[in-house]
Protein backbone atom coordinates (compact mmCIF):
# COMPACT_ATOMS: atom_id res chain seq x y z
CA UNK A 1 0.00 0.00 0.00
CA UNK A 2 1.36 3.42 -0.87
CA UNK A 3 1.73 6.01 1.86
CA UNK A 4 -0.67 8.23 -0.06
CA UNK A 5 -3.36 5.62 0.22
CA UNK A 6 -2.79 5.27 3.97
CA UNK A 7 -3.13 9.02 4.40
CA UNK A 8 -6.41 8.87 2.51
CA UNK A 9 -7.75 6.04 4.66
CA UNK A 10 -6.81 7.88 7.85
CA UNK A 11 -8.51 10.99 6.52
CA UNK A 12 -11.72 9.08 5.78
CA UNK A 13 -11.68 7.42 9.21
CA UNK A 14 -11.17 10.85 10.75
CA UNK A 15 -14.20 12.22 8.93
CA UNK A 16 -16.27 9.17 9.87
CA UNK A 17 -15.40 9.51 13.58
CA UNK A 18 -16.38 13.16 13.59
CA UNK A 19 -19.68 12.42 11.84
CA UNK A 20 -20.45 9.61 14.30
CA UNK A 21 -19.70 11.97 17.19
CA UNK A 22 -22.00 14.60 15.75
CA UNK A 23 -24.89 12.24 15.09
CA UNK A 24 -24.70 10.41 18.41
CA UNK A 25 -24.53 13.69 20.31
CA UNK A 26 -27.84 14.76 18.87
CA UNK A 27 -28.93 18.12 17.70
CA UNK A 28 -27.69 21.13 19.58
CA UNK A 29 -30.34 22.66 21.79
CA UNK A 30 -31.75 25.81 20.28
CA UNK A 31 -31.87 28.93 22.37
CA UNK A 32 -35.26 29.56 23.93
CA UNK A 33 -37.15 32.80 23.83
CA UNK A 34 -37.05 33.67 27.50
CA UNK A 35 -38.11 36.34 29.93
CA UNK A 36 -38.14 36.99 33.64
CA UNK A 37 -40.89 39.32 34.77
CA UNK A 38 -42.31 40.44 38.09
CA UNK A 39 -46.08 40.21 38.18
CA UNK A 40 -48.85 38.83 40.40
CA UNK A 41 -46.75 39.55 43.45
CA UNK A 42 -44.12 37.08 42.35
CA UNK A 43 -41.44 36.24 39.82
CA UNK A 44 -42.40 34.63 36.51
CA UNK A 45 -39.86 32.80 34.37
CA UNK A 46 -40.74 31.86 30.82
CA UNK A 47 -38.71 29.71 28.39
CA UNK A 48 -40.24 28.83 25.03
CA UNK A 49 -38.79 26.73 22.19
CA UNK A 50 -40.01 26.34 18.63
CA UNK A 51 -40.63 28.29 15.45
CA UNK A 52 -43.10 30.81 16.92
CA UNK A 53 -41.24 31.23 20.22
CA UNK A 54 -40.91 35.03 20.08
CA UNK A 55 -44.59 35.59 19.28
CA UNK A 56 -45.65 33.00 21.86
CA UNK A 57 -43.47 34.66 24.51
CA UNK A 58 -45.01 38.05 23.82
CA UNK A 59 -48.49 36.58 24.01
CA UNK A 60 -47.71 34.75 27.27
CA UNK A 61 -46.32 37.88 28.91
CA UNK A 62 -49.39 39.84 27.87
CA UNK A 63 -51.66 37.13 29.33
CA UNK A 64 -49.83 37.41 32.66
CA UNK A 65 -50.09 41.20 32.68
CA UNK A 66 -53.75 41.17 31.67
CA UNK A 67 -54.81 38.73 34.38
CA UNK A 68 -52.66 40.57 36.92
CA UNK A 69 -54.47 43.81 36.10
CA UNK A 70 -57.76 42.04 36.89
CA UNK A 71 -56.83 40.28 40.14
CA UNK A 72 -54.44 42.84 41.67
CA UNK A 73 -56.45 43.88 44.72
CA UNK A 74 -54.15 46.83 45.39
CA UNK A 75 -54.91 48.51 42.08
CA UNK A 76 -58.11 50.64 42.09
CA UNK A 77 -58.53 49.81 38.39
CA UNK A 78 -58.75 46.04 38.97
CA UNK A 79 -62.00 44.11 38.94
CA UNK A 80 -61.21 42.49 42.27
CA UNK A 81 -60.57 45.88 43.91
CA UNK A 82 -63.87 47.24 42.59
CA UNK A 83 -65.81 44.16 43.74
CA UNK A 84 -64.31 44.44 47.23
CA UNK A 85 -64.89 48.20 47.48
CA UNK A 86 -68.54 47.72 46.54
CA UNK A 87 -69.21 44.73 48.80
CA UNK A 88 -72.69 45.06 50.27
CA UNK A 89 -73.31 48.15 48.14
CA UNK A 90 -73.77 47.32 44.48
CA UNK A 91 -72.91 44.80 41.75
CA UNK A 92 -69.83 45.69 39.69
CA UNK A 93 -69.39 45.21 35.97
CA UNK A 94 -66.35 43.00 35.34
CA UNK A 95 -64.54 41.25 32.50
CA UNK A 96 -65.47 37.75 31.34
CA UNK A 97 -62.10 36.50 32.61
CA UNK A 98 -62.96 37.64 36.14
CA UNK A 99 -66.24 35.74 36.00
CA UNK A 100 -64.47 32.67 34.63
CA UNK A 101 -61.87 32.66 37.44
CA UNK A 102 -64.54 33.24 40.08
CA UNK A 103 -66.71 30.41 38.76
CA UNK A 104 -63.75 28.04 38.90
CA UNK A 105 -62.85 29.26 42.38
CA UNK A 106 -66.41 28.71 43.61
CA UNK A 107 -66.48 25.25 42.02
CA UNK A 108 -63.37 24.19 43.99
CA UNK A 109 -64.64 25.87 47.14
CA UNK A 110 -67.77 23.68 46.86
CA UNK A 111 -65.79 20.52 46.09
CA UNK A 112 -63.48 21.04 49.07
CA UNK A 113 -66.25 22.10 51.48
CA UNK A 114 -64.73 25.53 51.73
CA UNK A 115 -61.16 24.49 52.55
CA UNK A 116 -60.31 26.69 49.60
CA UNK A 117 -62.35 29.88 49.73
CA UNK A 118 -61.88 32.90 47.44
CA UNK A 119 -63.51 35.17 50.04
CA UNK A 120 -60.58 34.67 52.45
CA UNK A 121 -59.47 38.31 52.20
CA UNK A 122 -60.79 39.65 55.56
CA UNK A 123 -58.70 37.01 57.36
CA UNK A 124 -55.57 37.83 55.37
CA UNK A 125 -56.08 41.47 56.31
CA UNK A 126 -56.36 40.95 60.07
CA UNK A 127 -53.28 38.69 60.13
CA UNK A 128 -51.35 41.38 58.27
CA UNK A 129 -50.61 39.31 55.17
CA UNK A 130 -51.97 42.05 52.93
CA UNK A 131 -49.73 44.89 54.08
CA UNK A 132 -46.84 42.81 55.53
CA UNK A 133 -47.60 44.23 58.96
CA UNK A 134 -47.80 40.74 60.47
CA UNK A 135 -49.62 40.31 63.78
CA UNK A 136 -51.65 37.77 65.75
CA UNK A 137 -55.20 39.15 65.93
CA UNK A 138 -57.46 38.83 68.96
CA UNK A 139 -60.05 36.01 69.09
CA UNK A 140 -62.82 38.61 68.73
CA UNK A 141 -61.28 39.94 65.55
CA UNK A 142 -60.92 36.42 64.16
CA UNK A 143 -64.56 35.64 65.01
CA UNK A 144 -65.75 38.82 63.31
CA UNK A 145 -63.68 38.11 60.18
CA UNK A 146 -64.88 34.49 60.01
CA UNK A 147 -68.46 35.77 59.57
CA UNK A 148 -67.32 37.48 56.37
CA UNK A 149 -65.81 34.35 54.82
CA UNK A 150 -68.38 32.76 52.53
CA UNK A 151 -67.98 31.87 48.88
CA UNK A 152 -71.78 31.49 48.75
CA UNK A 153 -71.98 35.27 49.09
CA UNK A 154 -70.43 35.81 45.66
CA UNK A 155 -73.32 36.65 43.32
CA UNK A 156 -72.45 36.32 39.65
CA UNK A 157 -74.76 37.68 36.97
CA UNK A 158 -73.57 36.37 33.62
CA UNK A 159 -76.12 38.34 31.60
CA UNK A 160 -74.92 41.71 32.85
CA UNK A 161 -71.36 40.51 33.55
CA UNK A 162 -71.54 41.70 37.13
CA UNK A 163 -70.26 40.39 40.45
CA UNK A 164 -71.64 41.31 43.85
CA UNK A 165 -70.54 40.45 47.38
CA UNK A 166 -73.59 40.33 49.63
CA UNK A 167 -72.19 41.94 52.77
CA UNK A 168 -70.05 44.94 53.56
CA UNK A 169 -66.56 44.01 54.66
CA UNK A 170 -66.42 40.89 52.55
CA UNK A 171 -63.55 40.63 50.10
CA UNK A 172 -62.17 38.41 47.38
CA UNK A 173 -58.58 37.26 47.13
CA UNK A 174 -57.60 35.17 44.12
CA UNK A 175 -54.00 34.57 45.16
CA UNK A 176 -54.72 30.85 45.55
CA UNK A 177 -55.95 30.28 42.01
CA UNK A 178 -54.92 33.14 39.70
CA UNK A 179 -51.42 31.87 38.90
CA UNK A 180 -52.66 28.40 38.04
CA UNK A 181 -55.46 29.90 35.96
CA UNK A 182 -52.93 32.06 34.13
CA UNK A 183 -50.88 28.97 33.30
CA UNK A 184 -54.03 27.41 31.78
CA UNK A 185 -54.46 30.46 29.56
CA UNK A 186 -50.78 30.39 28.56
CA UNK A 187 -51.10 26.69 27.71
CA UNK A 188 -54.13 27.44 25.50
CA UNK A 189 -52.19 30.22 23.79
CA UNK A 190 -49.15 27.99 23.17
CA UNK A 191 -51.46 25.45 21.50
CA UNK A 192 -52.21 28.06 18.84
CA UNK A 193 -48.54 28.58 18.00
CA UNK A 194 -45.90 26.34 16.48
CA UNK A 195 -44.15 25.56 19.77
CA UNK A 196 -42.00 22.50 20.50
CA UNK A 197 -41.45 22.96 24.19
CA UNK A 198 -41.95 25.46 26.99
CA UNK A 199 -41.35 25.82 30.70
CA UNK A 200 -43.21 28.49 32.65
CA UNK A 201 -42.68 29.06 36.36
CA UNK A 202 -44.94 31.57 38.10
CA UNK A 203 -43.84 31.84 41.68
CA UNK A 204 -43.38 28.08 42.04
CA UNK A 205 -46.45 27.17 39.95
CA UNK A 206 -44.99 25.32 37.01
CA UNK A 207 -46.27 24.54 33.52
CA UNK A 208 -44.29 21.98 31.55
CA UNK A 209 -45.36 22.17 27.93
CA UNK A 210 -44.76 19.16 25.65
CA UNK A 211 -41.33 17.55 26.02
CA UNK A 212 -38.18 19.26 27.29
CA UNK A 213 -35.82 20.55 24.58
CA UNK A 214 -33.08 18.08 25.52
CA UNK A 215 -34.85 14.92 26.61
CA UNK A 216 -38.09 13.16 27.26
CA UNK A 217 -38.82 13.97 30.92
CA UNK A 218 -38.97 17.17 32.90
CA UNK A 219 -37.24 17.16 36.26
CA UNK A 220 -38.94 19.46 38.74
CA UNK A 221 -37.21 20.02 42.07
CA UNK A 222 -39.32 20.19 45.23
CA UNK A 223 -37.95 22.98 47.36
CA UNK A 224 -36.73 22.09 50.82
CA UNK A 225 -39.36 23.66 53.12
CA UNK A 226 -36.85 24.00 55.94
CA UNK A 227 -33.68 25.58 54.61
CA UNK A 228 -31.95 25.72 51.29
CA UNK A 229 -31.74 23.18 48.50
CA UNK A 230 -34.30 20.66 47.31
CA UNK A 231 -35.86 17.69 49.06
CA UNK A 232 -37.07 15.75 46.08
CA UNK A 233 -37.66 15.52 42.37
CA UNK A 234 -40.80 15.02 40.34
CA UNK A 235 -40.30 13.67 36.85
CA UNK A 236 -43.13 14.43 34.47
CA UNK A 237 -43.72 13.76 30.79
CA UNK A 238 -45.45 16.19 28.48
CA UNK A 239 -47.83 18.96 29.44
CA UNK A 240 -48.48 19.14 33.20
CA UNK A 241 -49.12 21.68 35.93
CA UNK A 242 -47.26 21.50 39.23
CA UNK A 243 -48.30 23.68 42.18
CA UNK A 244 -47.04 23.80 45.74
CA UNK A 245 -48.43 25.30 48.93
CA UNK A 246 -46.24 25.50 51.99
CA UNK A 247 -45.75 27.32 55.27
CA UNK A 248 -42.32 28.66 54.29
CA UNK A 249 -43.06 31.12 51.50
CA UNK A 250 -44.84 33.87 53.40
CA UNK A 251 -44.90 33.56 57.16
CA UNK A 252 -43.91 35.19 60.40
CA UNK A 253 -42.72 33.73 63.67
CA UNK A 254 -44.00 35.10 66.96
CA UNK A 255 -43.07 33.63 70.36
CA UNK A 256 -41.62 30.61 68.61
CA UNK A 257 -44.81 29.85 66.66
CA UNK A 258 -44.84 29.90 62.88
CA UNK A 259 -47.83 31.65 61.28
CA UNK A 260 -48.06 31.08 57.51
CA UNK A 261 -50.13 32.93 54.92
CA UNK A 262 -52.49 30.04 54.18
CA UNK A 263 -55.36 30.52 56.58
CA UNK A 264 -57.95 27.89 57.38
CA UNK A 265 -61.28 29.49 56.34
CA UNK A 266 -63.07 27.52 59.08
CA UNK A 267 -60.88 28.40 62.08
CA UNK A 268 -59.57 31.75 60.91
CA UNK A 269 -56.03 30.71 61.84
CA UNK A 270 -53.02 29.77 59.74
CA UNK A 271 -53.14 26.11 58.69
CA UNK A 272 -50.49 23.96 60.31
CA UNK A 273 -51.40 20.33 59.65
CA UNK A 274 -48.60 19.88 57.15
CA UNK A 275 -45.46 21.72 56.04
CA UNK A 276 -45.94 21.58 52.28
CA UNK A 277 -47.86 19.88 49.52
CA UNK A 278 -47.29 19.69 45.79
CA UNK A 279 -50.08 18.85 43.34
CA UNK A 280 -49.48 17.49 39.83
CA UNK A 281 -52.48 18.02 37.56
CA UNK A 282 -53.76 18.50 34.03
CA UNK A 283 -55.37 21.84 34.85
CA UNK A 284 -53.48 24.78 36.29
CA UNK A 285 -56.32 26.36 38.26
CA UNK A 286 -57.21 23.00 39.77
CA UNK A 287 -53.67 22.24 40.97
CA UNK A 288 -53.18 25.74 42.34
CA UNK A 289 -56.44 25.87 44.32
CA UNK A 290 -56.22 22.22 45.43
CA UNK A 291 -52.71 22.67 46.82
CA UNK A 292 -54.19 25.36 49.09
CA UNK A 293 -57.20 23.23 50.06
CA UNK A 294 -55.01 20.17 50.70
CA UNK A 295 -52.61 22.26 52.76
CA UNK A 296 -55.53 23.33 54.94
CA UNK A 297 -57.12 19.87 55.19
CA UNK A 298 -53.92 17.91 55.71
CA UNK A 299 -52.35 14.64 54.63
CA UNK A 300 -55.24 12.16 54.95
CA UNK A 301 -57.69 14.32 53.03
CA UNK A 302 -55.12 14.96 50.30
CA UNK A 303 -54.26 11.27 49.86
CA UNK A 304 -57.94 10.22 49.93
CA UNK A 305 -59.05 12.86 47.45
CA UNK A 306 -56.18 12.82 44.94
CA UNK A 307 -57.88 10.35 42.60
CA UNK A 308 -61.27 12.06 42.91
CA UNK A 309 -59.73 15.18 41.41
CA UNK A 310 -57.48 13.19 39.06
CA UNK A 311 -54.32 14.72 40.51
CA UNK A 312 -51.16 13.42 42.13
CA UNK A 313 -49.88 14.73 45.45
CA UNK A 314 -46.55 14.69 47.26
CA UNK A 315 -45.99 16.49 50.52
CA UNK A 316 -44.31 16.70 53.89
CA UNK A 317 -46.33 16.35 57.08
CA UNK A 318 -45.72 18.37 60.25
CA UNK A 319 -42.76 16.14 61.15
CA UNK A 320 -41.22 16.49 57.65
CA UNK A 321 -42.16 12.88 56.84
CA UNK A 322 -42.91 12.63 53.13
CA UNK A 323 -46.19 11.26 51.77
CA UNK A 324 -47.06 10.48 48.15
CA UNK A 325 -50.33 9.46 46.48
CA UNK A 326 -50.22 6.03 44.81
CA UNK A 327 -50.91 7.39 41.33
CA UNK A 328 -47.57 9.25 41.12
CA UNK A 329 -45.33 7.06 43.32
CA UNK A 330 -43.09 6.13 40.39
CA UNK A 331 -42.56 9.78 39.42
CA UNK A 332 -41.19 10.93 42.77
CA UNK A 333 -37.73 10.76 44.29
CA UNK A 334 -37.44 12.00 47.86
CA UNK A 335 -34.06 12.73 49.43
CA UNK A 336 -33.43 12.05 53.10
CA UNK A 337 -31.77 15.41 53.40
CA UNK A 338 -31.67 18.62 51.44
CA UNK A 339 -29.49 18.64 48.35
CA UNK B 1 -6.45 9.54 -5.92
CA UNK B 2 -8.21 11.54 -8.56
CA UNK B 3 -8.56 15.31 -8.40
CA UNK B 4 -12.33 15.02 -7.81
CA UNK B 5 -11.89 12.59 -4.91
CA UNK B 6 -9.56 15.05 -3.24
CA UNK B 7 -12.15 17.80 -3.45
CA UNK B 8 -14.76 15.52 -1.94
CA UNK B 9 -12.41 14.51 0.87
CA UNK B 10 -11.30 18.06 1.71
CA UNK B 11 -14.89 19.18 1.49
CA UNK B 12 -15.89 16.52 3.99
CA UNK B 13 -13.10 17.49 6.38
CA UNK B 14 -14.17 21.15 6.29
CA UNK B 15 -17.82 20.14 6.73
CA UNK B 16 -16.93 17.90 9.67
CA UNK B 17 -15.10 20.77 11.38
CA UNK B 18 -18.03 23.11 10.85
CA UNK B 19 -20.35 20.54 12.39
CA UNK B 20 -18.01 20.04 15.34
CA UNK B 21 -17.94 23.75 16.07
CA UNK B 22 -21.70 23.93 15.63
CA UNK B 23 -22.20 21.07 18.05
CA UNK B 24 -20.04 22.61 20.69
CA UNK B 25 -17.10 20.20 20.67
CA UNK B 26 -14.56 22.93 21.22
CA UNK B 27 -16.56 24.71 23.88
CA UNK B 28 -15.07 24.53 27.32
CA UNK B 29 -17.04 22.09 29.40
CA UNK B 30 -18.85 24.66 31.49
CA UNK B 31 -19.26 23.90 35.13
CA UNK B 32 -21.98 25.54 37.20
CA UNK B 33 -22.55 29.19 36.40
CA UNK B 34 -24.23 31.76 38.63
CA UNK B 35 -26.61 34.00 36.68
CA UNK B 36 -27.67 37.27 38.27
CA UNK B 37 -30.71 39.10 36.96
CA UNK B 38 -31.78 42.56 38.04
CA UNK B 39 -35.20 43.89 36.97
CA UNK B 40 -35.48 40.88 34.66
CA UNK B 41 -32.22 41.46 32.80
CA UNK B 42 -29.03 39.44 33.14
CA UNK B 43 -26.39 41.65 34.76
CA UNK B 44 -23.73 39.09 35.70
CA UNK B 45 -22.64 35.55 34.88
CA UNK B 46 -19.92 34.07 37.08
CA UNK B 47 -18.37 30.64 37.54
CA UNK B 48 -19.42 29.13 40.86
CA UNK B 49 -15.90 27.78 41.34
CA UNK B 50 -14.36 31.19 41.94
CA UNK B 51 -14.92 32.69 45.40
CA UNK B 52 -16.08 36.29 45.28
CA UNK B 53 -18.22 38.92 46.97
CA UNK B 54 -20.12 41.58 45.04
CA UNK B 55 -23.05 44.03 45.00
CA UNK B 56 -26.12 43.80 42.78
CA UNK B 57 -28.24 46.88 42.21
CA UNK B 58 -31.77 47.24 40.90
CA UNK B 59 -34.20 50.13 40.66
CA UNK B 60 -35.68 49.06 43.98
CA UNK B 61 -32.57 48.45 46.05
CA UNK B 62 -29.42 46.41 46.30
CA UNK B 63 -27.95 43.33 47.95
CA UNK B 64 -24.62 41.57 48.38
CA UNK B 65 -23.93 38.16 46.94
CA UNK B 66 -21.25 35.80 48.14
CA UNK B 67 -19.87 32.90 46.13
CA UNK B 68 -17.78 30.51 48.21
CA UNK B 69 -16.78 26.84 47.99
CA UNK B 70 -19.11 26.21 45.08
CA UNK B 71 -22.13 27.74 46.81
CA UNK B 72 -23.97 31.06 46.58
CA UNK B 73 -25.87 33.13 49.12
CA UNK B 74 -27.27 36.59 49.68
CA UNK B 75 -25.93 38.71 52.51
CA UNK B 76 -27.22 42.18 53.38
CA UNK B 77 -30.27 42.95 51.32
CA UNK B 78 -31.95 46.34 51.51
CA UNK B 79 -35.36 44.64 51.33
CA UNK B 80 -37.78 44.45 54.24
CA UNK B 81 -38.65 40.78 54.53
CA UNK B 82 -35.09 39.37 54.09
CA UNK B 83 -36.35 36.07 52.65
CA UNK B 84 -33.39 36.15 50.28
CA UNK B 85 -30.97 36.22 53.21
CA UNK B 86 -32.87 33.50 55.10
CA UNK B 87 -32.67 31.28 52.02
CA UNK B 88 -29.04 30.51 52.86
CA UNK B 89 -26.64 28.76 50.51
CA UNK B 90 -27.69 27.22 47.20
CA UNK B 91 -25.54 24.99 45.03
CA UNK B 92 -27.71 22.84 42.72
CA UNK B 93 -28.23 23.46 39.04
CA UNK B 94 -31.76 24.83 38.69
CA UNK B 95 -31.84 26.39 42.15
CA UNK B 96 -32.34 30.09 42.67
CA UNK B 97 -32.63 32.77 45.30
CA UNK B 98 -35.21 35.39 44.52
CA UNK B 99 -35.43 38.77 46.19
CA UNK B 100 -38.94 39.86 45.20
CA UNK B 101 -38.88 43.36 46.71
CA UNK B 102 -35.58 44.18 45.00
CA UNK B 103 -36.48 42.29 41.82
CA UNK B 104 -33.16 40.48 41.79
CA UNK B 105 -32.73 36.77 41.10
CA UNK B 106 -29.69 34.55 41.45
CA UNK B 107 -29.84 31.20 39.72
CA UNK B 108 -27.43 28.36 39.06
CA UNK B 109 -27.24 26.91 35.59
CA UNK B 110 -24.81 24.44 34.09
CA UNK B 111 -24.09 21.11 32.49
CA UNK B 112 -22.26 19.01 35.02
CA UNK B 113 -23.99 17.62 38.03
CA UNK B 114 -27.57 16.68 38.66
CA UNK B 115 -29.82 18.80 36.51
CA UNK B 116 -33.22 20.17 37.47
CA UNK B 117 -35.39 22.00 34.94
CA UNK B 118 -37.07 24.19 37.53
CA UNK B 119 -38.29 24.22 41.12
CA UNK B 120 -41.79 24.19 42.60
CA UNK B 121 -42.27 26.02 45.89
Amino acid sequence: MSSKKIVNIIAYIFVAVILIFVFTKGKPVEKPASSEIYSMNTICDLEIYGKDKEAALQKSVSIINTINSIVDDFSPQSDVYKINENAGIRPVKVSKTTIDILEKAIQIAKQTNGAFDPTIRPLLVIWGFKNKNYRVPTEEKIKAALKLISYQDIVINKEDNTVFLKHKGEGIDLGGIAKGYTLDKIKEALDNFNIKSALINMGGNVLTYKNPPNGSVWRIGIKNPRGSGIRGIITVKGTKFISTSGDYERYFIKNGVRYCHIINPKTGKPARKIISITVVSDKGYLGDALSTAFFVKGKEFALQNATRFNVGVVGFDDKMTPFISNNIKELITIYNEAR
Amino acid sequence: MKQGDKFVLYGLIVLAFILLIEYGFFQRRSDKVVVIRSDGKIVKELPISKDTLFEVKSKEGHLSVEIKNGKVRVINSTCKDKFCEKEGWISNIGESIICLPNRISISIIGKNGEKIDTITY
